[in-house]
């Protein structure tokens, strides 16, 4: 969560980066420090060694220097050997003791010369002795006979005097009588000021000094516990050059100190000790290490500083941005009026409060520009819906069947790619036996093609009159169309001319698509020759096609929309399937069966492929020629109603007029019977109705004539039917309500003579096939 | 083909009315007549079941009359049921609406079963009182 702000991470980012850096160069500065501290170090205990070899040389020295004069002064005065050796021990406090030891030989040829050894007692008193008078000769002794060896002086190894209870070393120096050693001068010194020298030198707290004598045992130590140890290999091996030394051991042999130590060598002159002064090297760095600690203590504390400041610093920059990210979710849900922050500095931030500003307020011009196209668009829709309305209210009915002409029934379908269309057809009586039927289809699709589809079938309809035959009507309306036709829009054309008494019907195509003449034998394509399309060619004529229609079969005409439509593979549902389908369908189907399983099969065969083309198809059945018309008069009494009810039960029972189709055509005319004659007489006075019952080969058609009271059943407002007649005050309505179900077709007419309904009741389609 | 009526009393509260041949506005007084006679028997709160079994055709008229008897039963707090009606009967029926449909039954076993179910409701509610 706190990782999400740009402001921590970039404070975090900061301190990291930083803490890198400082830490990179702490530890730079900590090595050149260190070198330098090193090299600072080893100057100064170099400088302290060579001090504290010259205090020790110095002594040693004076024992030396002592010796040597009272060698030389006992050399010409031998007799008063001790009382020199006593001077010399007062003189020098250093001296334990001091003896002069001659040669015993030449002892006992003077009697004068004994060989005194004078030395300090514990309690500060100089007591004396002869050494001759000790039992065993000294004589054999390795310290005399080193001694007189020792020409020029020499240190003898330090040992452990048990009657003074204290490690001495001595000094022996020759007695020298014309050039021939006589004795030697024994100097015995004591130990304690080598230690009080070690003591008093200025050493780093961990340091230590040490010295080691000729044979590489430490003859003191600050370190108590190593005094006349043998020293360490690595130690012996640093001390053995001549010259003052450095060197680092990894390891001290010193358990007092820790880690590695640097030693520093002295060696002191006229002995062969080595003054060693060790620093543990964790002595050498602890201040520098100290420093080190503190500094990076307050380079952190610093850098925390940093980071947090950057936090605040850039979480106030930032602030707007929040803002804005908030604001552009309001934009996402299109509210454009909200507050931005202020523009406080003209940075990045501030750039971008701006632009959004901009982008608002040009969204907004946006989103109103959206609007106004979307209203466009919609009432463009609309339009185009209206437009629609408009171009099918143009084509007559679907379904069509006369009911004064019972020789036949059109059904048709138009299906228009998008919202308008340029395909059309149309049927109209030309007189009261001729039909005209026309299917065509405009060269374009969309607006143009549906007003130049709405041009043909208004012309049509107004030459109509001027056409006795569809040759002519197709020359008259190509007249028509090439008047003033710039854009070149043109229309294929199928016009036939039905005689309805006979099934005479004459054909002129203007390069229509040829229509199917469906029969229960065969069907087949007729070929029609045709002539050009309309519109184009002023001066064309139209050949004429005449053949006749037996009773049941069935002319479907239709548009390329049909044998041209692609499933997703392009193929096209072609001529060949049309056929086929239409040959499938049994005879007695009525056109509206025949244009339906025709569409259906070719939506299967195009599946959801999208449609391109209008699609429009139109059947024409011819039933044959009229039938019988029978006429009763009926009594306008209910018996006479029912005694007309019972013959026409007869007589349709007779001509095998389904039982059901019986039933409701006996339910009508009771229903509209009884209403007339219990309602439409209110005089009571004695009339007849007439009943012409008409049964055909496709419907059944009744009129009705009389004189009663007007009466339109079609206009009797229908029953509110509650499901329950019985919760009703008023049953009437009912018998009319039936009637309008049942019938299939009814037209009511008022004329001087009275009232004529007219009937039809198509038989049920089931029934037939 | 006229009307031909038959009525009987299985129960006090229960009567049947076997109605045959055609109902239109020639015949339906007669059964209107006969269900004058035969209501009263009836006693308050009972069931009037009309057999159409035999019934071949109705017209208004014919509807008029059932609705009469409905409206009778009613009153009294009885209720009446239809069986057996004939696909013309059942298409006028349909066509005007005229009858609740659980108030037709096309056979005797689904009429027994309502009533039954229907007397058990009055004996539920007669022990919860």
């Amino acid at each position: 969560m706190v990782m999400r702000s740009i402001a921590s991470r970039m404070a975090l980012w900061v301190l990291a980066g930083s803490a890198l850096v400082l830490g990179l160069i702490g530890i730079w500065l900590l090595d050149l420090t260190r070198a330098q501290i090193l090299e600072h170090t080893h100057h100064e205990a170099a400088a302290l060694a060579a001090n504290a070899g010259s205090q020790i040389q110095n002594r040693l020295d004076r024992v030396a220097v002592s010796a040597r004069i009272v060698s030389s002064m006992i050399a010409t005065q031998p007799g008063d050997a001790e009382q020199l050796l006593r001077d010399a021990l007062k003189a020098n406090t250093d001296l334990s003791g001091m003896a002069a030891a001659f040669k015993p030989l030449l002892v006992q040829a003077h009697p004068d010369m004994h060989s005194p050894f004078v030395s300090r007692g514990d309690d500060g008193k100089v007591i004396s002795r002869d050494l001759l008078e000790d039992t065993g000769s000294y004589a054999e002794q390795t310290w005399f006979l080193g001694g007189l060896s020792c020409s020029a002086g020499c240190w003898q190894r330090p040992f452990f005097s048990k009657s003074r209870h204290r490690q001495l070393i001595n000094y022996s120096f020759v007695i020298d009588r014309d050039n021939h050693p006589v004795g030697i001068i024994n100097a015995d010194v004591t130990l304690d000021w080598l230690h009080k020298i070690l003591a008093s030198v200025d050493k780093p707290p961990g340091a230590y000094v040490f010295v080691l004598d000729s044979d590489g045992n430490y003859l003191a130590h600050d370190n108590p516990n190593l005094l006349s140890k043998r020293a360490d290999t690595p130690i012996l091996k640093l001390l053995a050059s001549d010259r003052p030394t450095s060197a680092r051991l990894p390891v001290a042999q010193n358990t007092q100190a820790r880690g590695p130590v640097w030693i520093y060598s002295e060696p002191i002159d006229g002995t062969r000790w080595r003054l060693g002064l060790a620093i543990p090297e964790i002595q050498i760095y602890a201040g520098v290490r100290h420093i080190f600690l503190l500094s990076l203590a307050l380079g952190l504390l610093a850098l925390f500083g940093v980071a947090m400041m950057t936090l605040l610093i850039i979480r106030r920059m930032m602030a707007p941005l929040g803002v804005l990210a908030d604001r552009a979710a309001h934009v996402a849900r299109g509210e454009l009026d909200f507050e931005l922050p202020a523009v406080k500095h003209h940075d990045e931030v501030g750039s971008l409060t701006k632009s959004f500003d901009r982008m608002r307020h040009e969204l907004a011009l946006h989103m109103e520009d959206l609007a106004r196209v979307a209203r466009e668009k919609q009432r463009l829709a609309s339009e185009l819906e209206i437009a629609h309305q408009i171009q099918i209210g143009l084509l007559p009915n679907e379904h069509y069947f006369d009911i004064n002409c019972t020789s036949f029934e059109l059904h048709a379908a138009l299906r228009p790619a998008r919202a308008v269309g340029g395909d059309l057809y149309s049927y109209f009586m030309l007189d009261a036996t001729r039909l005209y039927v026309l299917v065509g289809d405009v060269s374009d699709k969309g607006i143009p093609a549906a007003l130049f589809m709405a041009q043909t079938i208004t012309l049509a309809k107004s030459l109509a009159p001027r056409a006795p035959s569809p040759d002519i009507m197709l020359q008259l309306l190509n007249q028509e169309l090439c008047r003033g036709n710039d854009s070149c829009m043109f229309v294929t054309l199928l016009c036939g001319l039905l005689d309805t008494g006979n099934g005479e019907i004459t054909l002129a195509s203007a390069g229509h698509e040829p229509p199917v003449l469906c029969s229960s034998s065969v069907t087949r394509l007729i070929e029609v020759e045709t002539g050009s399309v309309l519109g184009l060619n002023e001066d064309a004529s139209y050949p004429r096609h005449r053949m006749t229609m037996q009773p049941g079969q069935t002319l479907v005409l239709y548009t390329d929309g049909i044998t041209e439509a692609s499933n997703h593979e392009q193929q096209m549902y072609g001529l060949e399937r049309t056929i086929e389908c239409l040959s499938k369908i049994p005879q007695e189907a009525a056109p509206e069966g025949y244009i339906r399983q025709l569409i259906a099969d070719m939506d299967q065969f195009v599946a959801d492929a999208p449609q391109f083309d209008d699609i429009t198809a139109l059947a024409l059945s011819w039933h044959g020629s009229k039938p019988e018309v029978t006429q009763l008069l009926i009594d306008n009494q209910l018996a006479g109603v029912f005694a007309a009810l019972d013959q026409c039960d007869e007589m349709l029972a007779a001509a095998g007029t389904s039982p059901l189709l019986r039933d409701d055509i006996r339910l009508v005319l009771e229903e509209l019977l009884v209403n007339t004659v219990s309602y439409g007489y209110p005089d009571a006075r004695a009339a007849q109705i007439s009943l012409q019952l008409e049964i055909g080969t496709g419907a059944i058609t009744i009129e009705l004539a009389d004189d009663a009271a007007a009466f339109d059943p079609l206009q009797s407002e229908p029953p509110e039917l509650t499901g329950d007649i019985a919760d009703r005050e008023d049953v009437g309505g009912l018998g009319v309500h039936l009637v309008r179900t049942l019938t299939s077709e009814m037209r009511y007419t008022h004329t001087d003579t009275g009232n004529h309904l007219q009937l039809r009741f198509n038989h049920p389609f089931e029934e037939r096939s | 083909m006229t009307l031909s009526l038959r009525s009987e009393i299985s129960e006090p509260g229960r009567a049947t009315m076997h109605v045959a041949g055609r109902l239109d506005a020639m015949t339906f007084g007669e059964l209107d007549q006969a269900m004058q006679q035969l209501l009263p028997k009836v006693a308050d709160g009972g069931t009037m079941v009309v057999d159409l079994a035999g019934l071949e055709y109705v017209s208004s008229a014919g509807l008029r009359s059932f609705a009469k008897i409905r409206k009778a039963m009613k009153a009294r707090g009885g209720q009446t049921l239809l069986i057996h009606p004939q696909p013309q009967v059942r298409k006028v029926f349909d066509i005007v609406k005229a009858v609740p449909l659980s108030e037709v039954f096309s056979s005797t076993q689904e009429l027994d079963a309502y009533l039954d179910s229907m007397q058990r409701k009055v004996l539920e509610e007669n022990d919860d009182l």
